[in-house]
């Protein structure tokens, strides 16, 4: 058998070389989640991250976060003046006539931010982007933020456009952006998955496409860490099974496998050895992760978290947590945004809950020499429109809302190369459609990657026959948005 | 996927005067040398121009969308739908317009040396002069996979006396072209479970395999195969991968995802396998069953195969979009599931690489384009999935017993006419507003203390309503002391109220969007003294409840019934409830109430407010409606007296009693309504079909009707302008695709990988066959042998290839690491749901129970969350539905079965021909801790102990190594077992009560009989060994 073991060994090396030479997407085999038996062999490739990238990466990990609904972004980052001038009035023709809208049916009106001071807008920063007082505390680092505020999209409804957004098609079976990124860098930590999904609320309504990894091997899923029962499915032990048992039963498992391997050959059983030695590492890793009661109280303070709780403010800090041991790309799913009534007294209460958290995060980061190779994204599906949906703006209590808005809307992002205090493109007066600088879904995209030391164009994997990538056939990278 | 021509269509138009005139003076100041009247002959004179300047980009293997090796493609309407050579006409061909260009975007070719003037001369004379392109030129070869197979000779091989059918012949010639060798046979036990699996999707018995094991010739090889065959468990394992084409789920997919009905189509399947319904028919009747003449509604049940499709009804979704991308899912699948072609390039553009067109998508797409929009607004935004479906037969008994309710809800109906009484209805009427006019008064208890069982905060606010916060349990009970100076109070009133700070504003505290809560049982108690005085409550009313969430469940004594608002969130509600005697003194009384409420999941109240009453409660009672037709003077309108009338019966004893009866019977008659599936419907009205430009269903281009691709066999004149046409040629036999796709697919279920190794994709992008005549072999051999899979099937499993063992080599490893050769057996990890059926069947708990509604297994809490609005509740099964197979789990799209998704399961949102295949940690938390696969460990502990009762824990380790891997097991498994065995046996001997502990918490739905738990807790970690071995999982 010492030949078989021999050749064996000598096979798995061969491929993994031989997959490793073919460059990107070849970080298959040795991501986490897919760890040949012979494996140790890479750990020279693995500390040079541009085996793996087309050029040098400006960011190792991404903290995506999706606001699920699509945030007021008119009342939030785009301050409209002339909006708030003409509250009340008929939209123009041009806003509605031989548009299609999600909701509005009949001419409406324009809808401003109040004028109150709890909406006033403040210039902060170096960009001297305004940014809501409903966000105090996002106020506080906005240096570290590029905002683009013209994002638009080609949906409008919430399934299709997450999935446009986060798989650049609006329909299911395409991978999410996170399974691409892991598909194409895999992942920094041995026990911990590559792709982790954090969500408070409702889940989204393009469901767990939104993190599938469609036709790319299912490895590259994002995993959900779940805050109520096992952080991971079927992560703890069955009732009475304690670590002791639980690793005698896994040394039974390996010996019978063992002899199955001598006798059988096959090197995938070699792969589900150690598959069995990973998922007991992360018995106690993930646990350990999950565990924010071991954070230091100002932490806790910082960040407005309460151990054991489901709360945003919570995925904030794990999403610290996972980027710091390595994980690459964490997706916070945050539901409660689609405000299609009283936006004005719904919209602060939502703020409340992520202005903090989300401030905490960007300063947190960046004490830690984190920042800089993580990049933090503010975005969702689409945005809202400038005109009011329900009764119109005009009475002083009102509760109108917002409409879905695909024309522009605004995102942002911090850290992982972006520049610093900067502000890209411009909206119409209005704020309803871009006036110059536009950005689409899939430049943003192409962007993403693009800080990743990926080419959005050479990321691809073939199935049925064609070459398929994140970006479909579009996408231009935004450069001026690059420190 | 996109050239350069078509991404700018836009400029195109804006551009097209400015080249016009270009061309035209071009022409003129590059007058040619030759005569006009010079035959331009195109292998001379053009195809070179071609060659040298423009098929580096538009040659076969083309990146730009246009293909100038082919005459076909040259002459087809490019993406955007205009001309490249029309011939006889230079001036309108696109051809002529790019390569005389001025303009840097649009010239052609975009980099290198233009043409010259003397060749732009030629083609402009070419074209001119008629375009001529000889049909035979430049075609290139045909790609294998469009021609139509014939059958090959057997091939000559050495070893003669090895192979037992032509597949033999075939793989082994190429073994011998290697240099290698096939494997021995396969040990007979390891070949029995092999063949019980593949066929079957589940294991031998121990005594299958001793009685095989006994005698393993060739005969009784056989005679077990065609007894597999012929197992209703056949069509269950072969159903698993034809429903991933078939992207068959049971709900709707997207924001709602709603469950839908559609199971009689996945029981179609199933039969019609067992059946071994020809393939053919299979087809047919899948694609266009309820065209057939005389259509059966079996033939109608057979076409939920397409309307499986995800159907999107979230509020503000366009029907029609919805309706175009659901066509575009048809044609799609259609396409890769008969044809191993991907089409959806084609609903933007031309094919890149394969030759097919825009406008052949569109001929295609027209077949589909007759069925009516599934989704429909409801009212306001609310969309509702409306597809057609169709009843199934009521069985025998169920018809029987719905007659009954029928006439016994005549009879109801009839009573109750007879008991209305016009005089008592107005005397009810006028007392009512005579109480009106004095209106009694509620008035707010003060509030003294709150108290609750769930840790929330709280805080009184100054309208004496109490407003919680803080932490947010599942249920609660609210506990309020609350003071009054009111005297004879008749009714109580709880106020629901909503607030800022909860969350959508309230009044429930659980959810943003649905802000309902449930308000489980009401308790009130008089404080007298430190004694507590029940004060009885009845006469529940409420100014709304949720339909099957009554406000009179508040104090029906039950815990699991309640009141609740759902849909009418974001605004206060009140329950008032009277109280049997009159209650207060007139000095200070201080009342205790409990509000319980146990649905869960934070479905509680947010601000909450009490109030008593002094006066007629009747008055006091009447919802806002009523009361405001009650004080109208005039002349009521029919609705207003229906309402009243409405209003009457519900507080009159008598009619309300016999309107209970009605409800009943009415609701028993609802849930005896036939199941219903989902099929296709043509409309009358065929629609017109026009090229969707760039997909998009807003923008249509020119008209085009039914029609199939040129490239393929021609569409028989015969056939019906309809779908059933579009069927009957996917199955014609000169189809070169259909057959080859369909025993690729198959070969790569028993194999672990195609003779084509894209199994989704047989275009010119596709891996070539490794063995290209055994495919086309097999394809001839399952259409002259009648469409039959089984008898394809059986030919597979015969064949020595198939029967050889599976160990791997170190030639193996070296020449043929991927098996691609066949020299051994094959072995990989099985399917998520034959992992579980296989675990279900050696732990005994297996029911083979056939068909009907999905099956809900354990799985745990939290993975149905709901996504949107009426979403469905997991019901965890308690009977043997618990221990079906995997087929018959529900399968719903945003939250597919998670042990299943852990192994590589899709979501069943679009068509999957290929799942992959991978190894996880995941895979490996499962097996050891999913509750599911904890409680068949624990059966599969209680099946070894049973199976044995007096033998040795060395035999009963045995026995268990073979109940799961069939073969003798080896000395070093026994002896792994056997130490885990005396280890845990150690253990628990220290700590008793752990057995029990274990036993009970691995024990979920069974019986539990923990006499045995020491004896069991050490043979369920042995079982949990044996059900998470790689061998266990894999078909080796």
């Amino acid at each position: 058998m010492t030949d078989l073991t021999n050749a064996l060994q000598a096979l798995t090396r061969r491929e993994l070389f031989q997959t490793v030479g073919t460059g990107i997407g070849a970080a298959a085999l040795t991501s986490l989640l897919q760890r040949d038996a012979a494996a140790e062999s890479l750990d020279s490739a693995k500390a040079d991250p541009a085996r793996r990238t087309h050029f040098a990466p400006k960011a190792k990990s991404v903290i995506y976060i999706h606001l699920v609904g699509a945030p007021s972004h008119l009342d939030l980052f785009d301050h409209k003046p002339e909006l708030q001038k003409r509250d009340g009035e008929l939209c123009p023709d041009e806003m509605f006539k031989g548009k299609r809208l999600a909701f509005i049916r009949n001419q409406p009106t324009l809808l401003g931010t109040p004028k109150e001071k709890k909406f006033t807008f403040r210039r902060v920063g170096e960009s001297g982007h305004a940014i809501s007082n409903l966000m105090p505390n996002l106020q506080e680092v906005a240096d570290e933020i590029t905002f683009i505020n013209t994002l638009h999209t080609d949906q409008f409804n919430h399934g299709p456009a997450q999935m446009y957004l986060l798989s650049g098609f609006e329909r299911f079976g395409r991978p999410s952006i996170g399974s691409w990124t892991t598909y194409g860098l895999g992942s920094e930590n041995e026990n911990l998955p590559g792709f982790v999904v954090l969500i408070t609320g409702q889940v989204l309504g393009a469901g767990s496409s939104a993190w599938g990894s469609g036709f790319l091997p299912t490895v590259y899923q994002g995993v959900e860490f779940r805050s109520q029962g096992d952080p991971v499915l079927f992560l703890s032990n069955p009732k009475g099974i304690d670590t002791a048992s639980r690793r005698r039963v896994l040394d039974a498992i390996n010996t019978i496998n063992q002899d199955g391997l001598a006798n059988v050959g096959d090197p995938e059983i070699a792969t589900r050895i150690k598959q069995y030695e990973m998922a007991f590492r992360m018995q106690s890793s993930v646990p350990e992760l999950m565990d924010i009661k071991s954070e230091p109280l100002e932490v806790h303070e910082r960040y407005g978290t309460k151990p054991g709780k489901t709360s945003f403010a919570n995925n904030c800090l794990l999403a610290r947590r996972l980027v710091e041991r390595g994980v690459r790309f964490v997706q916070l799913f945050d539901q409660g945004w689609d405000m299609h009534g009283s936006v004005f007294s719904r919209l602060p209460v939502k703020c409340g809950q992520v202005d903090q958290p989300i401030a905490a995060l960007i300063g947190d980061l960046k004490e830690r020499g984190l920042l800089d190779d993580t990049l933090v994204v503010w975005s969702a599906e689409f945005g809202r429109t400038p005109m009011a949906q329900g009764r119109n703006g005009t009475g002083k209590v009102t509760k109108a809302g917002r409409d879905h808005h695909k024309e522009a809307y605004t995102v942002w992002m911090a850290g992982g190369g972006v520049r610093r205090g900067f502000s890209h493109g411009a909206t119409d007066e209005l704020g309803y459609a871009v006036a110059e600088n536009p950005v689409h879904v899939h430049d943003l995209n192409a962007t993403i990657l693009h800080l990743l030391g990926m080419d959005h164009k050479r990321l691809t994997f073939r199935y049925q026959g064609r070459d398929y990538r994140l970006t479909d056939v579009h996408g231009d990278v935004v450069h001026e948005i690059i420190a | 996927m996109i050239d350069a021509s078509t991404l700018r269509p836009f400029r195109w138009s804006l551009l097209v005067g400015a080249l016009a005139m270009c061309v035209a003076r071009g022409s003129l100041a590059l007058e040619p040398a030759q005569t006009a009247d010079e035959r331009v002959e195109f292998a001379r004179d053009i195809r070179p121009i071609f060659a040298n300047h423009c098929n580096e980009c538009h040659g076969a293997d083309r990146s730009g969308g246009l293909r100038l090796t082919s005459r076909r493609d040259a002459f087809t309407a490019s993406d955007s739908g205009e001309v490249v050579i029309k011939a006889g006409h230079a001036k309108q061909s696109i051809l002529l317009e790019r390569i005389t260009s001025q303009d840097e975007d649009a010239m052609m070719p975009p980099e290198g040396d233009r043409l010259s003037a003397k060749e732009v001369a030629l083609i402009n004379r070419w074209i001119e002069q008629g375009a001529d392109w000889p049909k035979d030129d430049a075609e290139g070869p045909t790609h294998w996979a469009y021609v139509t197979p014939t059958r090959p000779e057997r091939p000559d091989v050495d070893q003669h006396d090895w192979p037992v059918n032509p597949i033999d012949d075939f793989v082994l010639a190429a073994l011998e072209e290697k240099g290698l060798r096939p494997s021995p046979s396969a040990d007979p036990a390891v070949l029995l479970r092999r063949v019980y699996l593949a066929l079957t999707g589940l294991p031998p018995s121990p005594e299958q395999v001793d009685a095989f094991v006994a005698n393993p010739n060739p005969e009784a090889y056989e005679a077990v195969v065609d007894e597999l065959l012929n197992s209703p468990r056949y069509g269950e394992r072969w159903a698993r991968p034809w429903l991933d084409l078939a992207r068959y789920a049971d709900s709707n997919g997207f924001q709602a995802d709603q469950l839908r009905e559609s199971w009689a189509y996945r029981d179609w399947v199933i039969e019609a396998l067992n059946k071994d319904m020809p393939f053919d028919q299979f087809a047919i009747e899948q694609l266009a069953g309820d065209l057939l003449p005389n259509a059966t509604i079996d033939q109608k049940i057979a076409t939920g195969f397409h309307r499986t499709v995800t159907c999107n009804v979230e509020a503000g979704v366009h029907p029609e979009e919805n309706r175009v991308n659901q066509l575009f899912d048809r044609v799609n699948t259609t396409g890769t599931v008969f044809l191993g072609t991907t089409l959806e390039c084609c609903q933007c553009h031309n094919h890149k690489y394969d030759p097919f067109t825009q406008t052949e998508y569109y001929r295609l797409f027209a077949y589909f384009n007759n069925t009516p929009l599934e989704v429909k607004q409801k009212s306001g935004v609310t969309y509702d999935f409306v597809g057609p479906k169709m009843s199934l037969p009521l069985p025998e008994e169920r018809l029987s017993k719905r007659k009954q309710l029928s006439q016994r809800l005549e009879e109801l109906k009839a009573q109750r006419r007879a008991a209305f009484d016009q005089q008592e209805r107005d005397a009810w009427e006028r007392e009512l507003r005579q109480g009106l006019k004095s209106p009694p008064e509620w008035t707010v208890l003060a509030i003294v203390a709150f108290e609750s069982t769930g840790g929330e905060e709280h805080e009184i606010l100054e309208d004496q309503s109490v407003l919680v916060s803080g932490s947010l349990p599942g249920t609660t009970t609210y506990t309020i002391t609350a003071t009054t100076k009111q005297r004879d109070i008749g009714a109580f009133k709880i106020e629901a109220l909503t607030h800022p700070s909860l969350p959508g504003m309230g009044p429930g505290r659980g959810d943003e969007l649905r802000t309902n809560f449930i308000l489980s049982e009401v308790d009130v108690r008089e404080m007298d003294g430190s004694k507590r005085r029940a004060v009885p409550l009845h006469g529940a009313q409420a100014d709304f409840s949720q339909d099957r969430w009554e406000v009179a469940n508040a104090i029906d004594g039950n815990p699991k019934t309640g009141w609740a608002i759902a849909p009418q969130f974001g605004k206060p509600h009140w329950a008032s409830f009277r109280t049997a005697k009159r209650v207060g003194s007139g000095e200070e009384s201080t009342f205790v109430f409990t509000l319980e409420q146990n649905y869960g999941r934070g479905r509680t109240l947010g601000r909450v407010r009490l109030s008593g009453l002094v006066g007629d409660p009747g008055a006091a009672e009447l919802p806002e409606a009523i009361a405001k037709i009650l004080r109208k003077e005039n002349d009521l309108s029919d609705e207003e007296r229906r309402l009243l009338d409405k209003h009457f019966a519900k507080s009159n004893p008598r009619l309300s009693a016999i309107d209970a009866e009605i409800q009943k019977t009415t609701r028993q008659l609802g849930q005896l309504q036939p199941a219903t599936t989902l099929v296709m419907v043509e409309m009358s009205e065929p629609r017109e079909t026009r090229v969707l430009l760039r997909g998009d269903y807003l923008n249509k281009g020119s008209e085009v009707n039914y029609g199939t691709p040129g490239v393929l066999h021609p569409l028989e004149p015969g056939l019906p302008r309809n779908r059933l046409g579009l069927a009957k040629w996917l199955v014609d036999p000169a189809n070169p695709l259909l057959p080859r796709v369909t025993v690729n697919r198959w070969w790569a279920e028993f194999f672990g990988q195609g003779i084509v190794s894209s199994l989704e994709d047989f275009g010119t992008k596709a891996e070539p066959p490794t063995h290209p005549e055994l495919l086309d072999w097999l394809a001839v051999e399952f259409v002259d042998g009648g469409w039959s899979a089984k008898h394809l099937h059986k030919l597979i499993v015969m064949s020595r290839t198939f029967r050889q063992s599976s160990a791997f080599t170190s030639k193996h490893l070296k020449v043929d690491p991927e098996n691609k050769l066949y020299s051994r057996g094959p072995r990989f990890r099985m399917s998520a749901e034959m992992i579980r059926d296989n675990a279900l069947a050696v732990s005994g708990l297996l029911a083979t129970k056939m068909g009907g509604e999905p099956i809900m297994p354990f799985q745990p809490e939290g993975i149905w969350r709901s996504v949107g609005r009426n979403a469905p509740k997991w019901v965890e099964e308690r009977d043997e539905d618990r221990f079906r197979r995997g087929i018959y789990v529900v399968w719903r799209r945003a939250a597919p079965y998670p042990s299943f998704v852990n192994f590589d399961a899709p979501d069943r949102a679009a068509c999957v021909v290929k799942r992959p295949r991978t190894n996880t940690p995941l895979q490996a938390l499962t097996l050891l801790n999913d509750p599911a696969y904890v409680e068949m460990a624990l059966a599969l502990a209680e099946r070894i102990v049973n199976d044995l009762p007096d033998a040795s824990v060395e035999r009963r380790a045995a026995h268990g190594l073979r109940l799961c891997l069939a073969r003798e097991p080896r000395q070093k498994e026994i002896d792994a077992l056997v130490a885990l065995h005396e280890a845990e046996r150690q253990r628990l001997r220290s700590d008793p009560k752990l057995a029990r502990r274990i036993v009970k918490g691995a024990r979920r739905g069974g019986v539990s009989d923990v006499t045995l738990a020491g004896e069991l807790a050490c043979w369920f970690h042995v079982a949990s060994v044996l059900l998470n071995l790689d061998e266990t999982i894999t078909r080796g």
